[in-house]
């Protein structure tokens, strides 16, 4: 088990929150309007000025209380959707469906292992000397190769980040885990599947009503062709 | 923004550019991404080689009191005091010792108004030439929230250990949004024998925002310097760990205790190098001192049936005596008694079968001598423990070989 340092851990909680609070208050923006550059970098730089306030004045004090720090995925996927913004990218690709359904199932069973329902110790491999470090780069790798590659290259990037973080400092716990999902993440992506299935629903629904009727009347030009006799030699 | 079809048309452009003069220089961005990626792999690589070649690869185990003498032993009581309370504080609860240099002992509780209350504070006494010292402040929520960067709702209960360089640790619950179901464990370390404390760190213990682990119980000496502290959950569901740490008080290690949901407070004893057991308060209906045992040095840990003691739902404290016999300070749930209005001291020889000693404090119904705590320094037994709600009381004992427990 190896722990970051306590003042890592306040730096990055600080800027971690700065940018999951910048990324909270543009999707407030209303969406008939893109928003501007200059607006994103004024909320960017709004929300780090008020984490670097001292004491109780800084969001910072509060949101670690309740949540203390967040993961190194949820900071790359909010990133990911503030550079989305900068860009003027409406539609989202930051928390594709095969992230998610990872996540969501991956959660559930950590959650449950620490509420106590399970006893699996899931959490507990996280902190491991060898495995956890281990699967670490392998993840990494996985992620070079996405983004070489060209596939999910937003995701692979913001995974990467957050298991260089892991490597490098072992942000923001030491713990692999709290690297890769916290419950806001994990309600993301919850939140992203949910509205996928609904889209689909929706989806399914909209071809459902755009089907036309059948013709009650059978007519000869609904025959199949192979019932008609076709030949461009003899006639 | 620009449309695709207009983007289209100027990488078209420079494309024919490029065709009619070949000196422009070509950028090669996915090379340059690959290069990127396979440095930042590698760093991570050799951070994670460095860590890990500077990493212990065996676990410690317990380490067991040198055995001064084995047998049956009789402890006489030495002396009964009050540990002086701080100025106008009515509520003091969960007390820990921790021994110092010179037969010294340290003793840390939590005071205020009353529990959970805003101004409830850590407390440190120093037991020295047989009578305590004016109490004093060592950690609060302001001081704590301060040092972490984010804020602290409300203190707790404190567990302390002194490492064999001489430095005190000091566990401290520290909740976040919540009640005690919230709690973190703050870490401070003193290096002046606890007249002044530096905050460490938070212990990482779970996934849910960090929260709903406490600490209550004392730790166990390592073979290699190092401690376990145990630690507990309690969201909902109850449950034991066990954190270990090395000689220089890094967290090395985080296990559950058993499988059970509905015990915490673990008391760990080491009953050889590789058995150890953890005596459990009990949040279930039964009603009865639960039990958990390791039989490869704390590895790997399987809940056992529930020992023949009433236990309703109270913590309790326990040593193995350097004559190799166990102490276990508990409440004891007569008829004519509530949860807490007894508090016993047993001895066993093998930690299944207890005798009563003595009743330490016996009071009527409704009456509370709780939270105790065990010590053993030399040939002196130190016993601490929450007397009324109002004070922590404290019972020294001398341990003589030969007698009849």
């Amino acid at each position: 088990m190896n722990l970051p340092d306590l003042s890592l851990q306040i730096l990055y909680g600080r800027l971690g929150w700065a940018v999951v609070l910048a990324t909270l208050l543009c999707a407030l923006w209303r969406r008939s309007a893109p928003m501007s550059r200059v607006a994103l970098a004024a909320v960017m730089a709004l929300s780090l000025a008020a984490m670097a306030l001292p004491g109780e004045l800084s969001p910072a004090w509060w949101l670690g209380l309740a949540f203390q720090y967040p993961s190194g995925l949820l900071v790359g996927c909010c990133l990911l959707r503030l550079a989305e913004r900068w860009h003027g990218i409406r539609r989202s690709a930051v928390m594709p469906q095969a992230l998610a359904g990872v996540l969501v199932v991956s959660g559930g069973l950590l959650y449950l292992d620490a509420v106590g329902i399970l006893a699996r110790g899931f959490y507990y491999a996280g902190f491991g000397q060898a495995a956890a470090p281990l699967f670490g780069i392998a993840a990494a790798i996985v992620c070079v190769l996405a983004i070489v590659r060209g596939h999910a290259r937003g995701p692979a990037a913001s995974l990467l980040g957050a298991l260089a973080l892991f490597a490098l400092l072992r942000l923001p716990t030491g713990n692999l885990w709290d690297a890769l999902i916290d419950p806001l993440l994990w309600a993301w992506a919850v939140a992203a599947l949910l509205a996928a299935a609904l889209r689909r629903s929706g989806r399914r629904a909209a071809d459902r009503r755009l089907e036309p009727e059948p013709d009650p009347v059978a007519t000869p030009a609904l025959q199949p062709l192979a019932a008609e006799h076709f030949s461009s030699v003899k006639e | 923004m620009l449309e695709p079809a207009v983007q289209d048309a100027k990488l078209g452009s420079l494309f024919w550019k490029r065709m009619e003069n070949p000196q422009i220089p070509q950028p090669r961005p996915r090379n340059l991404v690959l290069l990127g990626c396979v440095l930042l792999v590698l760093l991570m690589l050799g951070a994670e080689g460095v860590r890990w070649s500077r990493s212990a690869h065996a676990a410690a185990q317990p380490s067991l009191a040198g055995a001064l003498h084995r047998g049956p032993v009789t402890l006489t009581e030495l002396s009964s005091t009050h540990i002086p309370a701080p100025h106008g504080m009515p509520s003091a609860h969960a007390s820990s010792m921790t021994p110092l240099p010179g037969n010294r002992m340290l003793a840390f509780w939590w005071a205020g108004s009353r529990e959970s209350g805003p101004d409830v504070k850590v407390y440190a006494s120093t037991w020295a030439n047989g009578a305590w010292s004016a109490p004093w402040m060592v950690a609060s929520r302001e001081s704590l929230g301060e040092a972490l960067g984010f804020g602290v709702r409300r203190i707790g209960n404190p567990v302390a250990w002194t490492d064999r360089d001489g430095k005190i640790h000091l566990y401290v619950v520290a909740t976040g949004l919540g009640g005690w179901a919230a709690s973190r464990i703050a870490h401070i370390v003193s290096t002046d024998q606890g007249a002044s404390f530096r905050v460490r760190r938070v212990l990482p213990t779970s996934p849910l925002f960090n929260t709903s682990a406490l600490v209550r119980t004392s730790p166990l000496a390592l073979s290699d310097g190092g401690w376990w502290l145990p630690v507990y959950f309690e969201i909902g569901n109850k449950y034991p760990m066990l954190m270990a740490f090395d000689a220089q008080g890094n967290p090395t290690s985080l296990a559950r205790i058993g499988s059970s949901t509905s015990t915490l407070q673990p008391a760990i004893v080491a009953v050889s190098k590789t058995e150890v057991r953890a005596l459990l308060r009990d949040d279930s209906e039964a009603r009865r001192m639960q039990h958990a045992a390791s039989n490869d040095g704390g590895a790997s840990w399987h809940d056992l049936p529930a020992l023949d003691l009433p236990n309703h739902n109270t913590s309790m404290a326990a040593i193995r005596l350097s004559s190799g016999q166990f102490l276990m300070l508990h409440n004891h749930a007569a008829d004519d008694a509530s949860a807490r209005s007894v508090l016993r001291l047993s001895i066993s020889d093998d930690m299944r079968s207890w005798r009563t000693v003595a009743d330490i404090a016996k009071g009527k119904a409704g009456d509370e001598f709780s939270y105790p705590t065990l010590q053993q320094v030399g040939d002196e037994l130190h016993v601490t423990y929450t007397w009324q709600r109002q004070a922590i009381a404290h019972h020294r004992y001398r341990i003589q070989a030969g007698g009849t427990i």
